[in-house]
C-alpha cells in the first residue's frame, strides 16, 4: 500500500499536466536554457564565477538542476514523469524509462539533424552505439573506448618474485602468491589476491570484473556472433571456462571473502590497507590508488601500483574488453523547445558549448584564473585562493558533467591536465600505449545500438536471473548444471524473444 | 429585520428539547472541529488525492502522455503479475517474513513489558526501558551498517567470535540466503521491541492495584496474578495492536530489506515492497509497479477487516 501510494504521489504531483499545455516553466524565459546533469560535490552557485563566465560565453542564461550522481537514475525517472523536463537532460539512452518517453515523443529525434553541428557529431560508430535502434536522441558524452585494466601492488609483486602478468594463468599465480606468501611481510596469513566488490545493479554485462574475465577467455562482450547468430555472453563454452577460472580463485581463498558484500565505494580500501593486491577495473582507478597511497607514504607510493592491460587466456590468444565509448547523451526535450527553429537555436548553443573554447571552460576553467597553459597542458594556479579553489571545484565536480567532449578522467579537446608528480605522469604515458595495444584485440558489442522491446517490458524480471545465478555459481550455491538450468529459464521466460529481436534489429541496422 | 428573524430558531431549538441540533453542536464545538481540519486536510491531500494516481495500474502509463493520453489496458498488469514468474516467490517471501513477524516480533514487547512490570527496583526498570528503546531512533541505514560491521565474513567482530567458539567453516551471514530471515527478524526485534514495549507498559500502569491485592488475598502467586489479572487487563491493547499489525503484514520494512539484499540472497529477500521500488523507480515500469502496490494494498485492507471481524467474534471490542 505504502509503496503504491508513494509512487502514485510522486507521479501525481508531477504528471497532472503531462499532456502539454501546462508545460511552460515559470522561472525560465526563451533566453534561458535549462539543464539537468550529474553532480559529484556541492552544487555550484549560479552567481559563481564559472557559471557567469559560461553564460557570458554562450550569450544565454543557463539554469542547471544538479543531481548527486548516486541518485541520478532515480531522479531521471521521476523527472521523466513530470511536467518539468529540462530543455537538455543528461540521460542514459538505454534506460527503459527514457526509451518509453522518447517513443512517446517527449524528446527530439536528432537522427537527421545532428550532422549539421560539427562539434556534436563525434564518432559515427559511437553515435550509433548511443542510439535507440538507430534513432539518435542527442549528442553523446565521450568516454574512452578502452578502459579495462588490472592494477597490482607492485611492491608485493617484487616481494614474491613474480613478473607482471601477461596471461590469466600468470594472474592466478600472482593471486596465489599474494595469498600464501605473506607479501606484506607482517608474518601473518592475512592477505589475499584479487579484490572483488558487490556489484550494484542487475544488468548482466556490467563491465564488472566477472565480465572482464569472461571476455579474456573469449566469451562475447555482452552479445556476440556464434554460427552466424548473435548469442548472449553466457551462452558460450568460453563463458563457462572463464567462470570455472574465477570460481577456482574464489574457492581457494584467493579473493576477498566478503566479495558479495564489499561496497564498491570501499573497493580501494583493501588495496591500500595491505589486505588485497589485485583490482580488475577501469584504468583511471590507478590515479585514485596513487592518491590514497601517497597520503600514507609520500616517498614510496610511486613504486606500489603496477597497471597492466587486458590479459590473454592460457592458450595465448588475447581478447580485450572495450566500453561503449560514451557515457549518457544530452537529450533535448520537446516540452519548451517546441519548433524546429527553437531546436536549431538550442543545438547551435550546444555546439558552441562543445567547441574547443566551450570545452576548455567546462573542463579546465578560466584561463589565467585557475589554470595556465604550458606545453599544451593545463597547469593549476592560484589554488590557495579560496575563490579560485571554489572555481576549481565547480569545474571538477560539476560543470565538467555538462560537456560532451569531456568526462571525468579524460579531457577530450580541452587541455589535458597532468599532475606534476612523476608516478602520475608515468601512468598517463603508459595508459596511452596500453590502450592503443589493447584496442587491437578489442571485442566489440554489436548489440549496443539496439534496445529490444521485450527487454524493456520484461527486463525487471529477466535481468536478475542469470546475473544472480552466476554469482550463486561462483559462491558454490549452484552447480554448473543448475547454472545452465537458470540460463534455460532466462530463455524460456522471454530470453528467446530478446535474442530474436536483437538479431533482427542488428541486421536491420546493418542494411 | 435581522433582529426579528434571529430569535425563532433558538426558540425552536428549545422547543425541540433534547433532539440534537447538528448546526448547534457544530457551533458549540467549533474550536474542536477547527482543530480537526489540519488532520483531515493531511489525510485528504496526502492519502486520498494521490489515490487518483492508482488509475495508472489499469493503463500503459507513459508520463509524457499523462493520465488522459495513456492507453487503458484493463487488468493486463494484474494478469502479468499473477501469471508472471515473480509472483509466487514474492508472495512466499512476503508471507514467510510476515509469519515470522507474528511469531517472534509481535509477542516480544508483551513479554518484555511483563518482565519489566515485575521489576520492583524503579531505577533499574527505568534505565532498562530507556536503553532498549534507543534503537528505535536509529535509521535502518545505521542498523544495516552495524549488521555488516558485526557479521561481515572478513572483519565482522561477532562473526569472528562465533567462528572461534564453534570452529568449522566461516559463514558469510550477510550473504547467505539461509541467514537472511533470521538477520531481518533479529534486526527488527532489536530496533522495535523497546519502543512498542512503552505502549504495553502504559496499559500495565493502568491496571487497578486493588485487583492484585484481592488476588493475593485469595492466595494467588505471581504467576496466577499474571494470568488472571495482568493479561486480561492488557488484552484490549494486545487486540488493537494485533489488528493494526495485520493491516501491515505485507508492508515489510522496505529500507531494511533493500539494504540487506545482495545477489546471493535476492531470491529470499525480494518482497512486494522492494519489487515495487525496483520495477517502478529503477526500471521505470510505473504501471506494473502500481498494480503490484495496489494488489498489496487491497490485501492489507482485507486483512484489517478480517482480523477486526475475528476479534469481534471472539468477544473483543475490535478497532471499529
Amino acid at each position: 500500500m505504502a509503496g503504491a501510494l508513494t509512487l502514485a504521489t510522486a507521479l501525481l504531483a508531477t504528471a497532472c499536466s503531462g499532456t502539454g499545455g501546462g508545460g511552460e516553466s515559470s522561472q525560465a524565459d526563451a533566453n534561458t536554457i535549462t539543464f539537468m546533469t550529474k553532480l559529484f560535490g556541492t552544487a555550484p552557485n549560479p552567481q559563481g564565477e564559472l557559471h557567469q563566465a559560461i553564460e557570458k560565453f554562450l550569450g544565454k542564461k543557463i539554469q542547471v538542476t544538479w543531481v548527486p550522481n548516486a541518485d541520478y537514475q532515480e531522479k531521471v525517472n521521476v523527472t521523466l514523469a513530470s511536467a518539468n523536463i529540462p530543455d537538455v537532460m543528461v540521460v542514459n539512452p538505454k534506460s527503459p524509462a527514457f526509451g518509453k518517453a522518447a517513443a512517446a515523443g517527449a524528446f527530439w529525434d536528432l537522427t537527421d539533424k545532428i550532422k549539421k553541428y560539427p562539434n556534436l557529431v563525434g564518432d559515427e560508430q559511437v553515435l550509433l552505439n548511443s542510439s535507440i535502434n538507430g534513432k539518435i536522441y542527442g549528442p553523446y558524452r565521450t568516454r574512452p573506448l578502452l578502459r579495462s585494466a588490472v592494477m597490482i601492488r607492485a611492491d608485493w609483486l617484487k616481494k614474491v618474485g613474480l613478473e607482471a602478468p601477461k596471461t590469466t594463468d600468470d594472474l592466478y599465480k600472482i593471486a596465489e602468491a599474494f595469498t600464501k606468501k605473506d607479501p606484506d611481510g607482517n608474518g601473518k596469513d592475512d592477505t589475499y589476491g584479487l579484490i572483488i566488490p558487490k556489484w550494484p545493479g542487475v544488468e548482466f554485462a556490467a563491465s564488472n570484473p566477472f565480465n572482464v574475465i569472461d571476455v579474456w577467455f573469449g566469451a562475447p562482450n555482452n552479445w556476440g556472433e556464434r554460427d552466424g547468430k548473435l548469442v548472449p555472453e553466457f551462452d558460450t563454452p568460453e563463458f563457462f571456462e572463464a567462470n570455472r577460472f574465477t570460481k577456482k580463485m574464489i574457492d581457494e581463498g584467493l579473493v576477498n571473502p566478503d566479495w558479495n558484500t564489499l561496497d564498491t565505494a570501499k573497493w580501494n580500501d583493501p588495496f591500500v590497507q595491505n589486505k588485497g593486491g589485485i583490482i580488475i577495473d577501469v584504468d583511471v582507478r590507478t590515479t585514485q590508488l596513487l592518491d590514497l597511497l601517497k597520503e600514507q607514504d609520500p616517498q614510496t607510493y610511486g613504486d606500489k601500483v603496477l597497471t597492466v592491460g587486458n590479459l590473454s587466456r592460457p592458450d595465448g590468444k588475447k581478447f580485450s574488453l572495450p566500453f561503449s565509448g560514451y557515457n549518457d547523451i544530452l537529450a533535448v526535450s520537446k516540452q519548451r523547445v517546441k519548433t524546429e527553429a527553437q531546436l536549431d537555436e538550442l543545438l547551435k548553443t550546444l555546439d558552441k558549448l562543445a567547441s574547443k573554447e566551450g570545452q576548455v571552460l567546462l573542463s579546465n576553467g578560466i584561463e589565467g584564473r585557475n589554470f595556465k597553459v604550458e606545453n599544451g597542458e593545463a597547469v593549476l594556479i592560484n589554488q590557495e585562493d579560496p575563490k579560485v579553489k571554489q572555481l576549481q571545484d565547480d569545474v571538477d565536480k560539476a560543470f565538467i558533467q555538462l560537456g560532451t567532449q569531456a568526462s571525468t578522467g579524460t579531457t577530450g579537446i580541452a587541455y589535458p591536465r597532468v599532475p606534476p608528480e612523476a608516478p602520475y605522469r608515468k601512468d598517463l604515458a603508459e595508459r596511452k600505449e596500453r590502450v592503443a595495444e589493447d584496442l587491437k584485440t578489442a571485442v566489440f558489442d554489436p548489440s549496443l545500438p539496439v534496445v529490444p522491446p521485450t527487454l524493456v517490458a520484461k527486463g525487471a524480471t529477466l535481468n536478475p536471473i542469470v546475473t544472480d545465478a552466476r554469482i550463486k555459481y561462483l559462491a558454490g550455491q549452484l552447480t554448473e548444471e543448475q547454472l545452465k538450468a537458470e540460463i534455460k529459464r532466462w530463455y524460456d521466460s522471454g530470453g528467446t524473444q530478446i535474442a530474436q529481436e536483437i538479431n533482427d534489429l542488428v541486421s536491420k541496422l546493418g542494411q | 429585520m435581522a433582529t426579528d428573524l434571529a430569535p425563532p430558531p433558538v426558540k425552536a431549538a428549545k422547543v425541540a428539547g433534547h433532539k440534537p441540533d447538528r448546526a448547534r453542536t457544530l457551533w458549540r464545538y467549533r474550536w474542536l472541529y477547527l482543530l480537526l481540519i489540519p488532520g483531515l486536510a493531511y489525510f485528504f491531500v496526502f492519502k486520498y488525492v494521490p489515490m487518483r494516481g492508482l488509475q495508472i495500474a489499469f493503463q500503459d502509463f507513459v508520463p509524457f502522455l499523462g493520465y488522459n493520453g495513456s492507453e487503458w489496458v484493463g487488468f493486463k498488469h494484474f494478469v502479468d503479475l499473477f501469471t508472471g514468474p515473480d509472483f509466487n516467490r514474492l508472495m512466499y517471501n512476503t508471507l514467510y517474513l510476515a509469519f515470522l513477524n507474528v511469531i517472534f516480533v509481535f509477542p516480544a514487547p508483551i513479554i518484555v513489558a511483563l518482565m519489566l512490570n515485575e521489576l520492583r527496583i524503579n531505577i533499574l526498570k527505568r534505565s532498562v526501558q530507556s536503553l532498549i528503546y534507543i534503537p528505535h531512533f536509529l535509521s535502518w541505514t545505521i542498523v544495516a551498517s552495524l549488521t555488516y560491521i558485526l557479521f561481515s565474513v572478513d572483519y565482522g567482530v561477532l562473526a569472528g567470535w562465533v567462528h572461534e567458539f564453534l570452529g568449522g567453516q566461516k559463514i558469510d551471514y550477510v550473504a547467505q540466503p539461509d541467514w537472511f530471515r533470521p538477520i531481518i527478524i533479529l534486526q527488527t526485534l532489536w530496533k522495535t521491541t523497546g519502543w512498542t514495549t512503552i505502549i504495553y507498559l502504559a496499559a500495565l500502569a493502568g491496571v487497578n492495584a486493588e485487583l492484585y491485592e484481592a488476588a493475593r488475598m485469595d492466595g494467588a502467586g505471581r504467576w496466577r496474578q499474571l494470568w488472571h489479572v495482568t493479561l486480561p487487563a492488557i488484552r484490549p491493547t494486545i487486540v488493537v495492536m494485533a489488528i493494526l499489525m495485520s493491516g501491515n503484514l505485507l508492508d515489510m520494512s522496505f529500507e531494511q530489506i533493500w539494504l540487506m539484499t545482495n545477489n546471493l540472497n535476492r531470491g529470499t529477500a525480494d518482497v512486494f515492497d522492494t519489487f515495487v521500488y525496483y520495477v517502478g523507480i529503477n526500471q521505470g515500469a510505473f504501471s506494473y509497479a502500481t498494480a503490484v502496490g495496489l494488489f498489496k494494498g487491497v490485501v492489507g485492507v482485507l486483512l484489517i477487516f478480517g482480523s477486526n471481524w475475528l476479534a469481534k467474534r471472539l468477544g473483543q471490542r475490535g478497532l471499529f
